[in-house]
């Protein structure tokens, strides 16, 4: 599809327009935390950050969502399902969490079952994603599949390339978009633009610190579910904050609760829940077969590099780095997949 | 078939409680809406989601088998906090019900063969909508002998009475073996756990599929005494159990290894769980 360009002294102007016609969702800062928001204007955006605290995903899978509400006075029971979902643009979401919004896709609009709450949102979403211009001492999207340019679940991306911002077109949703907008979204020659985009992607992939390599993980976790290794000393050191799991933009796992809002009354709620958590996987009769640490610490990873893989032929990781930075115990997922190759590869 | 994509539930009537034991009613339940009964579709060893409103929802199996009306049974285990709420309900009480979900039993397979059935405690519940599946004056052609083998902790605990006592041994080709833990007045049955009851009563692997089902403890010790009694891994049922939330295969915890138990199983042979981490 075609390519156009946005001059940096427009965004605003274009961010202002988008809030007044869409449900506009953008990084902010709030207090000491960059996450993304409803913003009214461009004046509340932070164009200029590395990447967020927390992902954009709670814009298809809300931290709390209202499923239903519910009046039940013990004879008589009604169920109102919330209605009507609002036109959004997530703009400013990084490649990495874009692509895990990808892996959320099969989860909840599954072959088997679909989830209207997830769907509707995602149908009535445009995602304007942002390449990175830096990459930080934690990223490692590129031993995922992803790079810092990738334009891969975007609609629109944009790519900042001195005082412009050049601006791919990627999908049906995103060209709708930019036609609607010209004005600011201009159509111009690009072809100096595509060559520094490519530029800035060669030069950002040669700065990853971090060295990590899925190849054949998966098929040695195949064969080796008990490893010594998920009981050692690393792995002992989790205090199951589950921290890495509400960072995390590929968790996706949640809970689902009563909240009583008055004698007869009450919401449904889905809420964000952590494997990390003992409860998690509790039994009322008391049994849990993820019992301690070990159990827990080794289903979120295998969860990552091989259940995903194995049932919708993903990864579920795209190295977005959160849990690395976050994890106040340092446990860090890419030493992880280096020593689960040399540990398998020996046991 | 209705929509078992929502996380919204059907307003169902409870119009009958059956106290099985001193922690365990089974609830008759039935749909408001006539047409939702109507086409519900419910399989033998499916399960459903339970609302009790202001607590949330649990995993409980389908404890009635479809050929026996348009109703849905549950028995449930005073366990926790949404069981004890359904405990303090009453006849005419509104729940929320949402399902069918999970594989059901392989019983096209299952045809031509006899049956063994295993329970122990509560896990009766899930294999009896199979049970009364294969006994219906429907199917009953289509399937051999049927021995259900069932054991409790004690003869309060005992579930199904006189289904065990009166309703099966009834029915033509049919063998009960109960057991109870520890002896009892009033109790002239078997005495004893279950594994070595198997033993005792030697089901020979001939022609047979076995389905088993209980706590994780008689689910292991018993399937040894299946193995060596020379049944083989294909003709081993089993149906698991885990904390679940959704029941649709999203909201992660009921995993062992890759599979879901919720849209995968609940139930699995023998020979697909060994291709499982044991993790349940």
């Amino acid at each position: 599809m075609e390519s156009r360009v946005v001059n940096k002294g427009q965004i605003s102007e274009l961010l202002d327009k988008l809030a007044k016609d869409y449900n506009l969702i953008a990084p902010i800062k709030e207090e000491t935390m960059t996450l993304f928001r409803r913003v009214s204007g461009a004046q509340d955006v932070l164009l200029d950050y590395n990447n967020s605290d927390i992902s954009p995903k709670g814009c298809f899978l809300p931290q709390n969502e209202k499923t239903f509400s519910y009046m039940y006075t013990g004879d008589t029971l009604e169920i109102n399902k919330p209605v009507g979902t609002q036109k959004t643009v997530l703009f400013g979401a990084r490649p990495c969490d874009i692509k895990a919004i990808l892996t959320f896709d099969p989860v909840f609009d599954g072959v088997k079952f679909g989830d209207e709450y997830y769907s509707s949102k995602r149908e009535s979403t445009v995602i304007i994603g942002l390449s990175c211009a830096k990459v930080l001492s934690t990223c490692f999207c590129y031993a995922m599949g992803g790079g810092p340019c990738d334009t891969t679940g975007s609609d629109l991306l944009l790519t900042e390339i001195g005082d412009k911002y050049y601006v791919e077109v990627i999908t049906e949703k995103g060209q709708a978009l930019v036609d609607a907008y010209s004005q600011i979204i201009a159509k111009q020659d690009t072809a100096q633009l595509a060559k520094d985009k490519d530029e800035l992607a060669k030069k950002l992939s040669g700065e990853f610190v971090r060295k990590v390599d899925l190849t054949g993980v998966k098929e040695l976790m195949d064969n080796n579910f008990e490893l010594p290794y998920w009981a050692g000393d690393d792995q002992k050191k989790c205090i199951g904050c589950g921290t890495c799991t509400y960072v995390c933009p590929t968790c996706h796992c949640f809970d689902i609760f009563d909240y009583t809002t008055g004698d007869f009354t009450g919401d449904r709620l889905r809420c964000w829940d952590s494997c990390m958590f003992p409860e998690y996987t509790l039994e009322a009769g008391g049994h849990n077969p993820r019992p301690s640490r070990k159990e827990r610490i080794r289903n979120r990873f295998m969860h990552k590099i091989k259940y995903h893989l194995d049932r919708y032929n993903m990864v579920g990781c795209v190295g977005c780095g959160r849990c690395v930075n976050k994890c106040p115990v340092n446990i860090d997922i890419t030493k992880i997949i280096n020593d689960l190759k040399e540990v398998a590869q020996n046991a | 078939m209705p929509n078992p994509t929502a996380l919204t539930p059907y307003p169902a009537t409870i119009t009958k409680i059956d106290v099985e034991a001193g922690d365990t009613k089974t609830f008759t339940v039935v749909f408001d809406d006539p047409e939702i009964m109507e086409n519900f579709g419910n399989q033998p060893g499916q399960v459903c989601m339970l609302s009790a409103f202001g607590e949330g929802e649990s995993t409980i199996s389908i404890t009635s088998s479809p050929t026996r009306g348009k109703f849905l049974e549950f028995c449930v285990r005073r366990v926790g906090r949404l069981t004890s709420v359904l405990h303090q309900m009453e006849v005419g009480q509104k729940i929320g019900v949402r399902g069918p979900y999970g594989n059901g039993f392989p019983y096209e397979m299952m045809k031509g063969k006899d049956l063994f059935f295993i329970g122990g405690g509560s896990a009766l519940a899930p294999i009896r909508s199979l049970i009364d599946f294969v006994l219906s004056d429907q199917y009953r052609k289509d399937y051999g002998k049927v021995e259900i083998l069932y054991g409790a902790r004690s003869m309060d605990d005992v579930l199904f009475k006189s289904d065990l006592a009166e309703r099966w041994p009834a029915i033509a080709n049919t063998g009960i073996y109960t057991t109870i833990d520890r002896a009892e007045e009033g109790w002239n049955g078997h005495v004893g756990f279950v594994p070595p009851f198997i033993e005792e009563v030697a089901p020979t692997p001939e022609n047979k599929i076995a389905i088993i089902a209980g706590p994780p403890i008689l689910i292991k010790l018993g399937l040894a005494v299946m193995e060596k009694l020379g049944f083989k891994d294909e003709q081993i049922i089993t149906t698991l159990e885990m904390r679940m939330k959704c029941c649709l295969g999203k909201c992660g915890r009921c995993n062992v290894g890759s599979k879901f138990i919720c849209v995968d199983g609940p139930v699995f042979s023998l020979a697909q769980l060994k291709q499982m981490p044991p993790e349940y």
